[in-house]
């Protein structure tokens, strides 16, 4: 009997516990926010804030959902375009930008395409995905095929996705030859993949920016984890994922 | 004329053809050339800011003293305006022309150290520029396009003439240089241009 309750004292004495030290492991006590994010942000931003609520996809199609009313607290896109459509809309407060990115060409570790450099893409039979041309890496990629005067190639894609993950999976599961994705998201599956570098005179200007939505309810909180993604900490965060640092005309 | 007078004569010279060649560029902008014409002038855009970037630094540095230090600083005033000239071209034809703070240029940690190092730095810059130069003065469609890539081609010449007397070589070397493909040269350059 003496056993049984020592068992039961302990057991109770151990939920206690547990339940104490869930309560100061959480980071707060508010409601977490609701951010909607580029998909090529996946990987750092639950990195750095697994505490919030997120919403990942192609900025564009995120754009459409705030338009719609859908209950964001903030929106961080992979292309200005689509936050500065909001701005004028009314419907989010004055974007910031808060990191940079490049592009680069996947293809499967296999590589049954033969592919060593971006300029092979016009001799050699490929099978390319790229995103669609609303989204931003999709017309990141066009820019970059006008840049280097080869938009000849897109006659060689053989499926157009509606975000970057997408383009990512695709390559790296040997659905197709090659991609257009972020060079974060190279990075995020460089056991499945090589990469080719595309040249810097052929780059495009990306840059993310991030905007409280003035239908938010939390407006204190979202500009305060803004601050949080500009510090060092976010910074550094941002960078050991492979972003570029912030833009130098950009820079707070 | 001595050889100092003759290359700031010629170096002033080729300014005056650089300008021509702009107010021909202004002329020309309703032609519209193709997207793989266009990708010599965002090639030689990024260049022309990195040799830019290299003379700033090179002077900067003051390893080189009299006519060439002066022709150094000259040669970054011409990589500024063919900057200008190309940023119009690109930008009257619908693209959305680089600016210098989309590069981070990655010089090596001795290419300002010696003279040595610097001149040969900037005279692989400048003959790859001057090949692909000469390729789009020979192939693209648009007149004016041409002739502002030919002047810019004699001046890069010029600029390529400095280092190699500052490397203790020649001025003049082989009849016929080859011109580049886009492939090569940005091959070439790459590591530089960040």
């Amino acid at each position: 009997m003496k056993r049984i309750a020592l068992v039961l004292a302990a057991a109770a004495l151990s939920v206690s516990l547990t339940l104490a030290g869930s309560a100061a492991a959480r980071p707060r006590a508010t409601a977490p926010l609701t951010i909607y994010a580029a998909a090529s942000l996946t990987d750092v931003f639950r990195a750095l804030d697994p505490a919030q609520r997120y919403s990942f996809a192609g900025s564009n199609a995120l754009e459409t959902q705030i338009r719609q009313g859908a209950p964001a607290d903030l929106f961080a896109s992979a292309s200005p375009v689509n936050t500065q459509n909001l701005f004028r809309a009314g419907l989010v407060a004055k974007p910031l930008t808060f990191t940079a990115n490049r592009l680069a060409l996947i293809v499967p570790k296999s590589n049954p395409a033969g592919l060593h450099s971006i300029y092979d893409l016009r001799t050699k039979d490929v099978k390319l995905v790229v995103a669609g041309p609303s989204v931003p890496v999709g017309g990141y990629t066009r820019t970059v095929l006008r840049k280097l005067g080869m938009s000849s190639v897109l006659a060689k894609v053989v499926s157009q996705e509606t975000d970057v993950r997408a383009v990512t999976g695709k390559v790296a599961l040997g659905q197709a030859d090659a991609g257009f994705v972020y060079v974060t998201d190279a990075r995020a599956v460089a056991d499945q993949v090589s990469v080719i570098r595309i040249p810097a005179w052929a780059q495009p200007r990306v840059r993310y920016e991030i905007a409280v939505v003035n239908r938010s309810q939390n407006k204190t909180a979202a500009q305060a984890w803004i601050r949080t993604l500009l510090s060092a900490r976010g910074q550094n965060a941002l960078r050991s994922y492979g972003f570029q640092p912030l833009p130098k005309k950009a820079a707070p | 004329m001595d050889r100092r007078r003759f290359i700031l004569a010629t170096v002033a010279g080729g300014a005056g053809l650089a300008t021509a060649g702009l107010t021909g560029l202004t002329a020309s902008t309703a032609l519209g050339a193709t997207d793989e014409e266009l990708a010599y002038a965002n090639f030689g855009l990024a260049v022309e800011f990195l040799l830019a970037d290299f003379y700033e630094k090179t002077t900067a540095a003051k390893l080189f003293k009299g006519a060439t230090q002066r022709n150094l600083v000259r040669a970054r005033m011409n990589a500024q305006e063919h900057a200008s000239s190309l940023t119009k071209l690109l930008n009257d034809a619908g693209q959305d022309a680089a600016v210098e703070e989309d590069f981070e240029f990655a010089w090596p940690a001795s290419t300002f150290r010696s003279k040595q190092a610097a001149a040969t730095q900037g005279l692989k810059i400048t003959q790859n520029l001057l090949g692909v130069y000469q390729t789009a003065a020979t192939s693209i469609s648009v007149a004016a396009y041409r002739a502002l890539y030919a002047s810019m081609t004699a001046n890069v010449a010029q600029q390529a003439a400095v280092l190699s007397e500052a490397l203790g070589r020649r001025t003049t070397g082989i009849s016929f240089p080859a011109a580049l493909d886009l492939e090569s040269a940005t091959n070439a350059l790459e590591g530089l241009l960040g």
